[in-house]
């Protein structure tokens, strides 16, 4: 089984980039059109996305 | 304040400048350096393989041994064990895969060959590609095109308020980042190698002409540790072979199961 924890691994590590990058990324999109004084969305988005995508990993990974 | 760097010829770090080989036969811009190490791959891997499997014999010899060992490999410790059930007819594609990434990887380091082709990033990115279409197609193949995305979007047994977070990073993850995580990886870890063993090695090459005693005498210790990073790149260069044909192996035996 250890190719497929090997790869499980890899998995996890798209799934976290992925989270951080789409709402990371929807985040700077509603900053740069709402324009508001800081970069709350993004700061909010990034740790959205960070939070979907552990509960993610969770999902695929972790329950059994 | 500042201190102006004297003019004249200093060392010149390894740069981008290194990767860029100029055509080896000036009439055409396509016959630079990786181009052909690829094809000399092609015809590396062919020979070899066709050489082992010639006289195919029951107590195998020693080039059959090998030769033997590497299909093996693929076929049972990748395939076999990640695919599971139908894993047969993605052997040839999963075994193509690696012997072909690792002998160019290894390439990097054979005296006077010298040079990875996959820190190249277009190399990588055809991989990818292929690895891509061939993981995505069996997936509508199998399930159907309806199903196959439903199961990628929508993930079983989540309240319904979770896919409005869930959705996007599984269709991103699934459809830009697999193929762009596959195909950098490969080409950063050749890339950074490459570069690695040109500053100890070009490193060593400027102290030992320098006109300083002293950078003579410590030269041999940039050497030393470009032999050291030699191996070092040799392992990585295996790993990275193995690390691509797992992954296509894992998406494709994702694409397979219906059960997401």
């Amino acid at each position: 089984m250890a190719s497929n924890e090997e790869g499980a691994l890899w998995s996890i590590l798209g799934y976290l980039i992925s989270g951080l990058l789409i709402w990371g990324g929807i985040g700077y999109g509603l900053d740069h059109w709402l324009n508001p004084r800081h970069h709350w969305f993004l700061l909010v988005g990034c740790l959205l996305g960070m939070g979907a995508s552990i509960y993610l990993v969770w999902l695929r990974f972790g329950r059994e | 304040m500042f201190v102006s760097v004297a003019p004249g010829p200093g060392f010149v770090p390894p740069s981008t400048n290194d990767f860029n080989l100029p055509p080896i036969f000036g009439l055409n811009a396509y016959t630079t350096k990786p181009i052909l190490l690829v094809f000399l791959s092609i015809i590396v891997i062919s020979i070899f393989f066709i050489a082992a499997a010639r006289k195919a014999a029951i107590v195998p010899g020693k080039l059959q041994f090998i030769g033997e060992s590497i299909y093996a490999f693929v076929r049972k410790d990748l395939a076999e064990e990640i695919i599971g059930h139908g894993f047969l007819q993605f052997v040839p594609f999963l075994f193509t895969l690696f012997t072909f990434v690792l002998v160019n990887n290894v390439f990097g380091i054979i005296p006077f060959l010298q040079f990875p082709a996959m820190s190249h990033v277009s190399f990588p990115y055809v991989l990818a590609g292929f690895s891509y279409f061939i993981f995505h197609s069996i997936g509508i193949k199998k399930q159907g095109i309806g199903k196959y995305l439903k199961g990628i979007a929508f993930l079983p047994g989540v309240p319904k308020f979770a896919y409005i977070l869930l959705t996007p990073i599984e269709i991103a993850t699934y459809f830009f980042i697999r193929p762009v995580t596959l195909s950098l990886r490969l080409f950063a870890n050749m890339f950074a190698g490459h570069l690695l063993l040109l500053v100890f090695i070009g490193g060593g090459n400027y102290m030992l002409h320098d006109s300083h005693l002293f950078m003579k005498i410590l030269s041999p210790f940039s050497f030393g540790f470009g032999i050291a990073m030699t191996f070092f790149e040799f392992m990585v260069q295996c790993l990275q072979a193995y690390i691509i044909t797992l992954l296509s192996a894992l998406f494709i035996a994702g694409a397979l199961v219906d059960e997401h």
